[in-house]
């Protein structure tokens, strides 16, 4: 009995596939448009701004798909995989926002032999890419650095907190704020790490506002740190005598910023690296090859108390898309 | 009891030398701060040690913070509910979850660390699909300040995650040390089998230790969302099981079963704690965290082995 039952049971699974990769190809739209892909790094509100920049630039481009991936911070593997997939897949251009420019270079070239590559957020100097479309980070922790200067005049100390002291932006405003804060009297006495969590990252503000009470500025390197550090002062109600000074726009930060608690916030204009990359591609795929340009730098913007509410209705205009 | 004094002895040794080193360590303002934060890895702490002690694991933890905080800041911020109905919808979805995890272990006999594995996948998944990976936020908490006192107030100068966790370790404490049910918890923990012959429900035992891992879940998972105050569905929570886990082991739990206990479990979970907060404390720098983190576990450990090994030939 068993014997009659098993290849039954095989006719009956391979039918079950047949019909399992009959309904899959149903499910994906194909069609003979090209595709351009993002691909950015972990899921956080700053790479969301991008797809919503990649949405806008997919709406004014109907002839063309437009993916949008996120990959998991520090795992550059995963983001070879992605493009690998893509490739196989047929896409027609790429932007990537590499975790690890320094070694991912030979994937880069490798990847810029097949389709057009832009590289954006953190660029690879000598690779083969197309474009290079992001913010100047090191310009970055210079505008940051004027905020610090602005928030202690007479000089003072200074304490970084950012989720991964190596990782490639962190190291570029770093040395950006070294630079502006150069003779200027104010020192930077060191950096706590949290490993992008941030109950760690609530926690080393309570702790160095014990242990090291002379800092008069906390600086928050990631756009998390910010809300880490204005909720930890907050509650430590030691918000008169501590000035506060971060990166990007969380909406936590921007509130901070509107009632004056935060001194200011420098932000990249993540929208525009989705938009812009996308038709950037787009132009050059559609047999434009000429104008493309080496790279676009998309200044970053000091946000304080007196542009920040013009700054937080822009900001909403974009979410609401 | 013998089991954590070993732990308890390193765990004061380790504090009064960091109070030599940096005195502010026993301010009023470190102090709140860590007992804040021991509350809140207390607490679900107890659930995974409880687990462990049934010979279980629970792996899902961290993924459900995410759900839980993402959850409740969509019904507060984006549905204006009331604060009491979000947390008791909040609650009662960590008590499923631990039930759906529960049931699939006991009653059809699939790997715990299978079940969890796979949970710890899903529900980050789940989180970060519901939320379309954007930051949740509680803002200014318009409209439920009384529930974030809960995670950032204090009562008589004592952080309230703190009290909760003393109050829930007293109940968890008569429950697995007074009460025939932890008696079935601990037979199960060391022989499941010879517990079943014996007459113990333990489909039932064991579905109860997830119930619980998953109600203390819930409770930290709330305070640790308004601790943060916002919650990044794909990194919030991250790895905490481990924390959970080593709290246990280092108070004396074994990953074997059937051994363990409530004090050492909230030791061990202080441990962690004081261990991070000695290193900003004492100017080590962070990136020598782990490093640290790992060192003093191991020393405690060794040092439990040794005073276990002393009491053992002196008897």
């Amino acid at each position: 009995m068993p014997l009659t039952h098993i290849p039954n049971y095989h006719m009956k699974l391979s039918a079950k596939i047949i019909l399992l990769a009959a309904l899959l190809n149903f499910g994906c739209k194909r069609n003979d448009k090209p595709t351009i892909a993002f691909i950015a790094g972990a899921a956080t509100d700053f790479w969301t701004l991008a797809e919503k920049g990649t949405n806008q630039a997919a709406k004014e481009l109907p002839g063309y798909n437009v993916i949008f991936k996120y990959t998991t911070d520090g795992a550059t593997e995963e983001q070879k995989r992605v493009v690998d997939d893509l490739l196989v897949n047929g896409v027609s251009g790429i932007a990537i926002a590499p975790l690890d420019p320094i070694n991912q270079k030979p994937f880069i070239d490798a990847t810029a032999e097949q389709v057009p590559v832009v590289i954006t957020d953190s660029d690879i100097p000598g690779s083969k890419r197309l474009c290079y479309l992001g913010t100047s980070n090191i310009q970055a922790g210079k505008a940051a650095g004027q905020l610090i200067k602005t928030a202690l005049p007479k000089g003072g100390k200074v304490m970084l907190f950012v989720g991964k002291a190596d990782a490639q932006n962190a190291k570029e405003r770093i040395t950006g704020l070294e630079e502006e804060l150069k003779d200027s009297g104010i020192t930077i006495v060191g950096i706590k790490t949290d490993n992008i969590d941030r109950v760690r990252a609530k926690a080393n503000v309570n702790d160095v506002l014990v242990s090291n009470p002379e800092v008069g500025c906390f600086v928050g390197l990631w756009s998390y740190n910010g809300p880490a550090i204005l909720n930890a002062v907050k509650e430590s109600g030691k918000l008169a005598s501590v000035k506060i000074v971060c990166f990007d726009e969380e909406q936590e930060t921007l509130q901070g910023v509107q009632k004056g608690e935060i001194v200011g916030t420098v932000v990249q204009q993540p929208y525009e690296f989705g938009y812009q990359s996308v038709k950037l591609l787009a132009k050059y795929i559609s047999g434009d090859k000429k104008s493309a340009p080496g790279e676009v730098i998309i200044p970053a913007t000091i946000i304080n108390h007196d542009n920040v509410e013009g700054f937080i209705a822009k900001m909403k205009a974009i979410r609401a898309k | 009891m013998k089991k954590e004094r070993g732990i308890f002895i390193i765990f004061v040794v380790l504090c009064v030398l960091v109070s030599i080193g940096n005195p502010n360590f026993l301010g009023a303002a470190n102090l709140k701060n860590t007992t804040r934060l021991i509350g809140i890895f207390g607490i679900f702490s107890i659930g995974s040690g409880i687990v462990i002690i049934g010979r279980g694991i629970d792996l899902a933890v961290g993924s459900v913070f995410s759900l839980v905080g993402v959850i409740l800041s969509m019904l507060l911020v984006t549905h204006h509910v009331a604060w009491p109905l979000a947390i008791l919808a909040v609650i009662a979805l960590s008590l499923l979850i631990g039930w759906f995890q529960g049931t699939l272990i006991a009653k059809y006999k699939i790997q715990a660390f299978i079940v969890t594995l796979c949970g710890l996948l899903f529900y980050r998944g789940i989180a970060r699909f519901i939320s379309n990976d954007v930051t949740m936020g509680f803002g200014d908490g318009e409209g439920f300040a009384g529930v974030q006192y809960l995670a950032a107030g204090n009562l008589l100068g004592v952080p309230v995650p703190f009290l909760l966790m003393i109050l829930i370790a007293v109940i968890a404490g008569i429950f697995l040390h007074r009460s025939v049910y932890g008696r079935y918890i601990f037979a199960i923990g060391r022989n499941e089998e010879a517990a079943f012959f014996s007459g113990i429900n333990t489909n039932r035992m064991v579905l109860l230790t997830y119930v619980i891992s998953g109600l203390l879940t819930g409770i930290s998972g709330i305070l640790l969302a308004f601790y943060t105050n916002a919650i990044a569905p794909s990194s919030h929570g991250n790895f905490y099981e481990l924390y959970g886990i080593a709290a246990a082991v280092l108070g004396g739990c074994s990953l074997k079963g059937g051994e363990g206990s409530i004090a050492g479990i909230i030791i061990g979970a202080a441990m962690l704690q004081v261990i991070q907060n000695l290193v900003n404390l004492l100017g080590i720098p962070s990136s020598l965290n782990f490093a640290v983190m790992g060192i003093v576990i191991l020393i405690g450990v060794l040092a439990d082995k040794f005073f276990m090994g002393r009491q053992t030939t002196t008897k």
